[in-house]
């Protein structure tokens, strides 16, 4: 080993260069994996609902100033959809898991008692037959009965006359542990509206149903489904069979303007909802990608140059030591321990800046702490690099004959 | 001299071709990732109104009669759109009273409202369009640009006439012509007569509408209508900062109403720091003036905010785009380390002639410079050639659908910036290579040939 590191005291600029080149990329390199590992789970979290057989559909009533009643006769509607064929069920809901549009209200403790509220609540609500059709599974309690399902209509731009919310509520596992830790949360009272003074009660719970969208406030899955007659600016959600969606997609406007032509339909299947949320998320993905690609790629270059460079410089002395009785392994063996040396001095550096970078993107980015354990996978990622950018400069060098050191002396 | 050392660097250059490849082109790579992201952040930090901008102010009271929000609010989000406190609205009378006080060179009152449109002949329909309801100023104070016909004038304001501004998109659109003045759109069963055309008007960011997005790749608003006749249609902003609590009792939802809720823009333009200095006090005179507001427990509030600040506080440049300048910044780094790497390997290569040089009296200083611009003459090289590659860059932003990649131009003030930046990168990793090389010893040299 020594005969090595005094080679390379000889060397220090073209060390430190190599040095600071793998630092820097494995310190982005780290951090990039992480952020896709990130992004990448996130995609995969289960939305709670049944994703391939939904399609949904919204309506907006035109007024052309002859009289037309805008909206239409929900009611109607949906009975024309449930007729369609490859339709199993239909509900009307205010939103779906992922459709970005939400609403979020104050679930209070205590009635009135603001201290004691628990903000950023998303509220679902949905007609008769909506955990159904959308799939939603409860892993206690039971589902609304007929009589529970109530004029309320919060969810809609514009304001309108107040009515007193449901009675009856269902939880997902998240928001009862926020509101009880620990507690088993059914038949537990809590309350709503603006002034806290509206009791509902827990009848079910479902273990995950995702937001219609993840954000710091509401965070993933904190979110109750409240049962409602009628939603207005809501979605229909027609439980589909997997290989009909495409053609009721088509169909649906036809149908709802068989009913009502004055408007506008808009119908959509829900996999490409749910591939449209993450369409921001993808393309980071790819960014980073690429970024990273292009790190390593010219990482490996640098390596492979210097590498080169040397070999060439020391073509003298590589003869000498093969004339003096070193064999082809053991030339392999020194440059690519040395390649080793240098590239390890350049992971404990990044490693640091990698720690460093996860704070400060912390800081800026709303991102998580990056567990240690990511440190090893960008290690392991350029000493691979580094052991294979060496390689070939390595056996060149090994090939060098030892008649070499007779040549220009 | 100069001309000398030149002719050594491009003789130096074209000595080894694969090896000035390699550095141009590693240059070339980093340059142009650096340029594509630098060039998307600066249009989307760019000056909204240049020239207009920094006389602009939006003007703010708190006027709502009811407690300071806190727990227990609603928050929601639509196609798009968040409905959520603090865009520094205020009520329609609070609105009407800085309007007719006149004291700033001009005034509007602004405010985004959704509406399905239908020409007069309800042959061709527009549905959730978007239109600004605002008042006669707007148009002379944004500088709107007209094609044809006019504005409306405050005594329209005052008269609650349903005339309209359109812009030259929509107008071909609902009347299939550009020049539709005289023509009529129909919403909610209300007549506006068009009075004037403009050519289409979006600037970027969106700054007197931030709660509709802050970018936009296809246009504004397309029609302007007087706040008066829009509200005497029925049309309403769809959401407020916040209501009186009498009103929020009676009413559930996100509720746009004016007259009780605080939901429309005052936009003021002042020209001096004497004018600005004069309407902050007068804005806290007004507050401090409402009786009605005693018993709610708030202090008396007003702001007068320019539009960067707007800006700034709204944080309207999206993170990934400073994000992607960071990556792509650490990425131009990681190729500078690489080209210093290969021009130590090929300037020491040159060792030999260099010593025989200095044997024969150059001085360091005449090694030095000819080695910094060989390195300098190689970025330069690099620089010509991110130019296709950041607009192949650009190109690819563009086909991004996220809603503000497509607003992405290279004007000419990025080419400076690549060239400033590639002369730079030139010189930075021209210098320890070229101090390496200078310090060969002169005898040493000879002797080993």
């Amino acid at each position: 080993m020594h005969p090595i590191l005094s080679a390379l005291k000889h060397h220090k600029t073209t060390v430190v260069l190599v040095a600071l080149e793998i630092a820097l990329t494995c310190a982005i390199v780290t951090n990039a994996l992480f952020l896709i590992g990130n992004r990448l789970a996130a995609m995969r979290v289960p939305t709670g609902v049944a994703d391939n057989e939904l399609v949904w559909a919204r309506t907006t009533g035109l007024d052309l100033g002859q009289g037309t009643r805008p909206g239409g006769d929900s009611a109607a509607d949906m009975a024309a959809l449930r007729g369609m064929p490859g339709v199993e069920s239909v509900a009307s809901a205010n939103s779906l898991p992922l459709s970005q549009n939400y609403m979020s209200v104050g679930a209070w403790r205590r009635p009135g008692d603001k201290k004691d509220a628990l903000d950023n609540v998303v509220e679902y609500t949905g007609t008769p037959g909506m955990l159904r059709t959308l799939g939603i599974k409860l892993s206690a309690g039971r589902d609304f009965l007929p009589q529970e399902y109530v004029p309320y209509d919060p969810n809609r731009i514009g304001g309108g006359v107040k009515t007193p919310p449901p009675r009856v509520v269902i939880v997902t596992h998240t928001l009862a542990e926020a509101l009880w830790p620990g507690e088993n949360p059914l038949g537990k009272i809590f309350w709503l509206d603006s002034e806290g003074k509206e009791p509902v009660q827990v009848v079910g719970v479902t273990d995950h149903l995702l937001n219609p969208r993840i954000t710091r406030y509401q965070g993933a899955d904190r979110n109750m489904i409240l049962p409602v007659t009628r939603v207005s600016g809501g979605v229909y959600v027609l439980r589909v069979k997997p290989g009909m969606r495409g053609a009721v997609k088509l169909a649906i406007p036809k149908v709802l303007q068989g009913i009502d032509p004055a408007r506008m339909v808009q119908a959509e299947v829900y996999t490409d909802t749910i591939a449209d949320y993450y369409h921001g998320d993808r393309a980071m993905v790819w960014v980073l990608l690429v970024v990273t690609g292009c790190l390593l790629a010219l990482t490996a270059l640098g390596v492979v140059g210097l590498s080169s460079f040397w070999v060439q410089q020391r073509t003298r002395q590589i003869g000498i030591r093969r004339a003096i009785g070193a064999t082809r392994r053991d030339i392999l063996r020194y440059f690519q321990i040395e390649n080793l040396l240098i590239v390890t001095l350049g992971i404990v550096l990044g490693s640091l800046s990698a720690v460093g970078l996860n704070l400060w993107l912390m800081q800026h980015y709303e991102l998580a702490r990056m567990p240690l354990a990511w440190l090893a996978s960008g290690a392991v990622v350029l000493w691979l690099l580094g052991q294979l950018a060496v390689l070939g400069p390595a056996l060149r060098a090994a090939a060098v004959p030892p008649v070499v050191a007779t040549r220009t002396i | 001299m100069f001309r000398y050392n030149l002719e050594l660097a491009l003789h130096g250059l074209r000595r080894f071709p694969k090896s000035t490849a390699l550095v141009v082109l590693t240059v070339a790579l980093g340059l142009a990732a650096c340029m594509t992201t630098l060039t998307l952040l600066h249009v989307l930090s760019a000056d909204p109104l240049p020239g207009r901008s920094q006389h602009l102010y939006l003007a703010w009271v708190d006027t709502v009669l009811a407690k300071p929000l806190g727990s227990g609010s609603t928050d929601m989000a639509l196609d798009g759109i968040s409905y959520s406190q603090g865009y520094e609205r205020i009520k329609l009378a609070d609105a009407q009273a800085l309007l007719a006080a006149h004291r700033g060179v001009r005034q509007a009152m602004v405010a985004d409202m959704i509406a399905n449109l239908a020409s007069e002949d309800g042959k061709h329909t527009q549905n959730q369009q978007l239109v600004l309801a605002t008042s006669a100023d707007f148009i002379p104070m944004f500088g709107v640009p007209l094609r044809y016909g006019r504005t409306w004038t405050a005594a329209e304001d005052a008269a609650r006439v349903p005339v309209a501004v359109v812009d030259s998109e929509l107008a071909r659109k609902l009347f299939g012509t550009a020049d539709a003045v005289g023509r009529g759109v129909r919403i909610n069963g209300t007549v506006f007569r068009v009075v004037g055309v403009s050519t289409p008007y979006a600037p970027q960011p969106r700054f007197y509408g931030l709660n509709f997005g802050a970018y936009s790749s296809d246009g504004g608003e397309g029609l302007y209508l007087p706040y008066t006749a829009a509200l005497d249609a029925g049309l309403a902003p769809p959401d407020a900062d916040a209501c009186d609590a009498d009103y929020q009792a009676a009413n559930h939802g996100m509720s746009g109403d004016p007259r009780h809720c605080a939901s429309l823009n005052v936009w003021v333009q002042l020209d001096t720091p004497r004018q600005v200095a004069d309407y902050r006090s007068f804005l806290q005179h007004y507050v401090e003036q409402q009786k009605a507001l005693v018993g709610f427990g708030k202090p008396a509030r007003s702001q007068l905010t320019s539009v960067a600040a707007w800006l700034k506080r709204n944080d309207v440049v999206p993170d990934s785009a400073r994000l992607n300048v960071w990556l792509a910044g650490s990425f131009l780094l990681l190729c500078m380390l690489n080209v210093v790497g290969l021009l130590s390997a090929r300037f020491l290569r040159r060792s030999p002639e260099v010593g025989i040089r200095r044997a024969l009296g150059a001085p360091r200083r005449a090694v030095f410079l000819r080695h910094v611009l060989e390195a300098s003459l190689a970025c330069m090289l690099g620089g010509v050639l991110a130019l296709p590659l950041t607009l192949l860059g650009v190109w690819i932003l563009r086909q991004q659908d996220n809603g503000f990649s497509g607003l992405v131009r290279l004007d000419p003030a990025m080419f400076g910036v690549l060239f400033t930046l590639a002369l730079a990168v030139g010189v930075l990793v021209g210098l320890l290579p070229a101090w390496r090389v200078s310090r060969v010893e002169p005898g040493l040299q000879v002797k080993s040939e």
